[in-house]
């Protein structure tokens, strides 16, 4: 019995010890190996696409109607108030959904840098603080910043019921006309509508998902396509460089908030004018005290089981200075980084986490965070990896030009859909 | 003499071990303290990082020990010197049966769930670790 044991214990270990030399032999000379625990990290960065299904707390949710609607509000600086600002004008399809910019500017500068909307679909919380537990809560607040749209339901609302083919449209995603709900309603609608949008921006297949895909298939000569540097970055980022440790699964984040000692003054009316920008604490007390959090009377989801993460969420002193750990899909097309866009390139990234100053960092925060110490090679090998995430062409392009006819309110044929698959 | 010291010891400690929390259904994970025993099982049973999940436990006093007031869950990762994200919430389905929500481990590691049971004014705290990968 004894002997059967140590046969079938040596047997697993030869076939897991096959399994690294399998994976590692392409690379000859110089192999690089992969240990168990970080080929099972690698493999959970995958598969990708990830499943979704519509967001039960928003009835517009993958309705074809509210995502067109959605797209032509996007795009339309009729909701500002002064007509010369929409979410296009920070969130731009050709820079990933963002703009390129440190802080963009709607009708003033803004605190923070514009996050990309890139499987926005597959979140948690929404906004670099998480003051949103919805897309559609979340696509509400620039349209009422001062600093952004500057606009208001009553301007929203009254817009949409005097613009009969916006009303038309509206009419066809929730079955009733704005001119029969009241302003704020409307504003929740035309939230749910642009999330119904955004819900449908997913980015493609990239270098890295061939060779996961390769791994997760035992096909060695597909994987040994993966550049080599980008294999000995992506042993950093799984390994020693402990970055998928936040940056998990296929979104590449775990979605959640850290303090990452990036600075967190902004511009403000404190001392040297300047104030703290108060993360993800400021973030717990605004989601809390919104009306249209998930907990509120605009949930669509009659279980409420969509919102057992706003009912536990617990506010803590380590939130301060804590930001929501970006995706990096796409990563090489969302510069600059971090909250207030206070690196311009990923090198400056990487350099960041090589030289951490602890000092800046919460004494109750992570403890795992620790200076890298990276050389150049390894940096520049960080960096190759990153880059296979993005995809190997440009974002898409969903233009502001409609061919579709005029709205008339009927039932959708079979089959139809504005969009092609 | 190798037989008979084990059997009396057990003999010996029978009252103490006497109390054995059950959970209907399948199996759950034990764990014990002087004072206590309790046995728990997630919902759903593999936990995945950054997906809520549920606890139901069961808990039952040892001999000598007083009844349990209530309990308090939580988890912490020691390592890394924090806790969760959120904050659980229990509510008692009676006869030493409670349902934990909220739960949500946001980080691979080893993390540590801890019971907190209040009784008589004191508390006893119980432990267990789990690793995710």
């Amino acid at each position: 019995m004894t002997k059967k044991l140590l046969f079938a214990g040596a047997f697993a270990l030869g076939l897991c010890a096959s399994w690294i030399v399998g994976v590692t032999r392409a690379d000859e000379p110089g192999v690089i190996e992969f240990t168990e625990t970080e080929l099972n990290r690698i493999l959970g960065h995958g598969p990708w696409p990830m499943q979704w299904t519509p967001d039960p707390s928003n009835r517009a949710s993958g309705n074809m109607h509210a995502i067109d609607l959605g797209e032509r509000l996007f795009f339309d600086e009729k909701l500002s108030v002064k007509h010369n600002v929409s979410c296009g004008t920070c969130h731009i399809a050709e820079y990933n959904w963002t703009d390129g910019v440190k802080r963009n500017k709607g009708q003033a500068q803004v605190d923070r840098n514009t996050p990309t909307l890139m499987n926005m679909r597959h979140h948690r919380w929404f906004a670099l603080d998480g003051a949103a537990d919805s897309l559609w809560s979340q696509s509400m607040r620039p349209i009422v910043d001062p600093r952004e749209l500057a606009s208001n339901a009553t301007h929203v609302a009254q817009y949409l019921r005097k613009d009969v083919d916006l009303s038309c449209r509206y009419e066809k995603t929730f079955g009733v006309s704005p001119a029969a709900q009241d302003d704020e309603a409307v504003l929740v609608g035309v939230g749910k509508v642009m999330a119904a949008f955004q819900e449908t921006l997913v980015t493609d297949l990239t270098p890295f998902d061939a060779f996961r895909n390769a791994l997760a298939r035992g096909d060695q000569a597909a994987a040994s396509l993966y550049p080599r540097d980008a294999r000995r970055g992506l042993k950093i980022f799984v390994g020693k460089g402990n970055c998928s440790t936040c940056h998990t699964g296929p979104m590449f984040t775990n979605g959640e908030f850290h303090d990452i000692g990036v600075p967190h003054f902004i511009d403000g009316d404190g001392k040297d004018g300047k104030k703290v920008d108060g993360g993800r604490h400021d973030g717990i007390k605004k989601l809390i005290a919104s009306k249209f959090n998930l907990l509120g009377p605009y949930n669509d989801d009659a279980t409420r089981s969509s919102a057992i993460r706003t009912t536990h969420v617990k506010p803590e002193h380590r939130n301060f200075g804590e930001f929501k750990v970006p995706s990096l899909r796409n990563v090489g097309y969302t510069g600059p980084y971090m909250h207030s866009g206070e690196f311009l390139s990923l090198e400056q990234v990487i350099r960041h986490y090589s030289d951490l100053n602890v000092d800046r960092l919460h004494a109750d925060g992570e403890a795992i965070l620790k200076p890298l110490r990276l050389t150049q090679r390894e940096s520049a090998d960080l960096l190759a990896f990153l880059l296979t995430l993005d995809m190997d062409r440009a974002p898409p392009w969903r233009g502001k030009e409609y061919a579709h006819p005029p709205c008339v309110l009927r039932a959708p044929a079979a089959g139809e859909s504005y969009y092609a698959p | 003499m190798r037989v008979l010291i084990p059997l009396l010891l057990a003999t010996c400690i029978w009252p103490v071990l006497a109390c054995k929390p059950e959970l209907p259904g399948a199996k759950g994970e034990t764990v014990e303290s002087p004072k206590y025993a309790l046995v728990f099982r997630t919902q759903p049973e593999k936990i995945e990082i950054g997906q809520h999940f549920s606890m139901e436990l069961a808990l039952c006093a040892k001999d000598g020990a007083a009844a349990p007031d209530g309990i308090r869950l939580d988890a912490y990762m020691p390592e890394h010197r924090h806790g969760m994200n959120y904050k659980t919430t229990v509510s008692s389905a009676g006869a030493g049966r409670y349902r934990a929500e909220g739960f949500m481990f946001h980080m691979p590691g080893r993390w540590e769930y801890t019971f907190e049971i209040r009784a008589g004014g004191a508390t006893d705290r119980l432990t267990k670790s789990v690793v995710l990968q």
